[in-house]
């Protein structure tokens, strides 16, 4: 199990010089205090990977991600700083935290992945089958750059997707639902994983929902995924779920994907983000 | 391999959107005048939300598999703690119904048969990467969520331990009988459980639960070592 006496010590190092920084905090920062805080066997179950944290491979990943931002791409040749996720054109600190939100642009609810495609195919212009929107996993692809630095600039900012538009909440609500929709041959439904501390598939544990302490990890994409040797997105995760429980094929960027990622985040609620994260 | 359907139950779940604000002309419908529960059908059936043209294993396609018969329905909207009464007397009697015996009654089969079906979590995967039956049987995948063999330390904990489930209960016939009906259909015994229905789903034959009970239960297994 973790050593606490040794992580403590450069945690309260850490947090002595950060108050001025505002809200931003490393993710490994983040991740020792939920670990101080609540003791979770989610949280602390490798202690590789704890150990390994502050030297993610998804920190090469946003700084990739950084330069390409910032670049101008595309047949229009812009850069991103002229996208707007939520907070404003090219504002980025804090912004992903507050994500599924509605865009009056689009007059939808839009995740990070979705509000990117949206910018890169309008404003950079880019086609829709172009590699650089296409390709949605892996971390050398375009669009896992991007969204690792643009989630990296929240890494400590609470989760705090809005709920002020009626589609946000008809999303949210509608994303409930289909977290503890059962079906298919094994009756499965992601809550059958994601409702109680503790437990485990195989060796593995399981983050509860019902836990935002430990919940805020297992929602904190993009993560250097030491089992893929890859980053990987939220979009990636849902994918993956389904498939685990023998549902159909999640739909990127579908509504549906949108509404389970809405109802997640909502679950986090006030609890600092960690990105990059890293995980098993 | 069959998956068995209540078909009739799928076609009224199919219908249920229709009613509730979906246009038939291709425009988005109002979302915010949907309940979340209409929302979430046409999230799924009718906005993409799904890939359903996908062939599956059973014969089907995902569309179907996405569909929810009426045990799947009411277990959607809570659990043993939450439901009320009503509805887990339901839940238990379908439980009860879908469960099919062995012709001549249930009998033991290869523990070591039951040892592999206990391990392997291949089966019924469809998606980016679908799982080729043809290349391998589907499996049960018991340590996914079970503590069996006491020599096995990677199980999990979503159901409860196994080790020792022969030593401690007997091998009779009623033991035998009973442990068939809760992994052929485990919501006749404990209504809304997570536990799939590996008969009544179609996922295992009755050979191979006959050959996961020998694994539970036949004194020479290394669960009850």
């Amino acid at each position: 199990m973790l050593n606490k006496r040794t992580f403590l010590i450069p945690l309260c190092l850490m947090m002595a010089g950060a108050s001025a920084a505002g809200d931003y905090r490393p993710p490994e920062d983040v991740l020792a205090e939920l670990i101080e805080k609540s003791g979770s066997l989610y949280l602390t179950q490798s202690e590789q990977n704890l150990m390994m944290m502050a030297d993610n491979p998804a920190s090469w990943t946003v700084e990739e991600g950084e330069a390409l931002f910032h670049e101008p791409r595309g047949p229009n040749n812009v850069s991103l700083e002229g996208c707007d996720f939520g907070k404003g054109p090219g504002v980025l600190d804090g912004a992903y935290v507050e994500m599924p939100r509605y865009f009056a642009d689009t007059g939808r609810v839009m995740d990070l992945e979705t509000r990117l495609v949206h910018c890169m195919t309008t404003l950079q212009g880019f086609a829709d089958d172009d590699p650089a929107v296409k390709s949605r996993h892996g971390s050398n692809s375009d669009m896992m750059r991007l969204q690792s630095y643009i989630g990296s600039k929240s890494s400590g900012y609470p989760w705090n997707p809005p709920l002020d538009h009626p589609l946000e909440t008809a999303m949210r609500d509608a994303g409930k639902v289909l977290f503890n929709r059962r079906a298919g041959p094994m009756d499965f439904s992601c809550a059958t994983c994601h409702s109680e501390s503790g437990k485990r598939i195989r060796a593995s544990v399981l983050p509860n929902i019902n836990s935002p302490e430990e919940w805020t990890k297992a929602i904190s994409w993009p993560a250097y995924r030491v089992g893929h040797q890859h980053v990987r997105s939220s979009q990636h995760r849902v994918r993956g779920c389904y498939w685990q429980m023998r549902q159909g094929q999640s739909v990127a960027g579908s509504d549906a994907s949108i509404a389970l990622i809405s109802y997640w985040t909502d679950a986090a609620r006030g609890q600092p983000a960690i990105l990059p994260d890293m995980k098993r | 391999m069959k998956y068995a359907k209540v078909t009739a139950t799928a076609a009224a779940g199919a219908l249920l959107f229709v009613s509730t604000g979906a246009q038939a002309n291709g425009e988005k419908p109002d979302y915010t005048a949907m309940t979340p529960e209409a929302l979430a059908e046409y999230l799924i059936f009718e906005a993409n939300g799904i890939k359903l043209d996908q062939k599956t294993q059973e014969g089907a396609t995902v569309k179907e598999r996405q569909m929810r018969d009426e045990l799947q329905t009411i277990c959607s909207g809570g659990t043993r703690a939450t439901l009320a009464g009503d509805d887990l007397a339901k839940v238990a009697s379908l439980g009860r119904a879908g469960i099919v015996k062995p012709e001549g009654g249930v009998k033991l089969g290869d523990w070591k048969k039951g040892q592999e079906l206990a391990r392997s979590g291949f089966g019924f995967r469809v998606g980016h990467n679908n799982d080729d039956h043809s290349t391998r049987e589907p499996g049960g995948n018991c340590y996914a969520c079970h503590q069996l063999d006491p020599k096995e330390i990677a199980y999990g904990t979503l159901g409860p331990s196994l080790m020792n489930y022969g030593k401690l209960r007997g091998n009779s016939q009623a033991i035998i009988d009973y442990t068939y009906d809760v992994v052929y259909s485990p919501h006749s015994f404990f209504p809304c459980t997570h536990m799939p229905r590996f008969g009544a789903n179609g996922v295992l034959t009755q050979q191979q639960i006959a050959d996961v009970l020998a694994y539970l239960i036949d004194p020479a297994s290394p669960v009850n070592q």
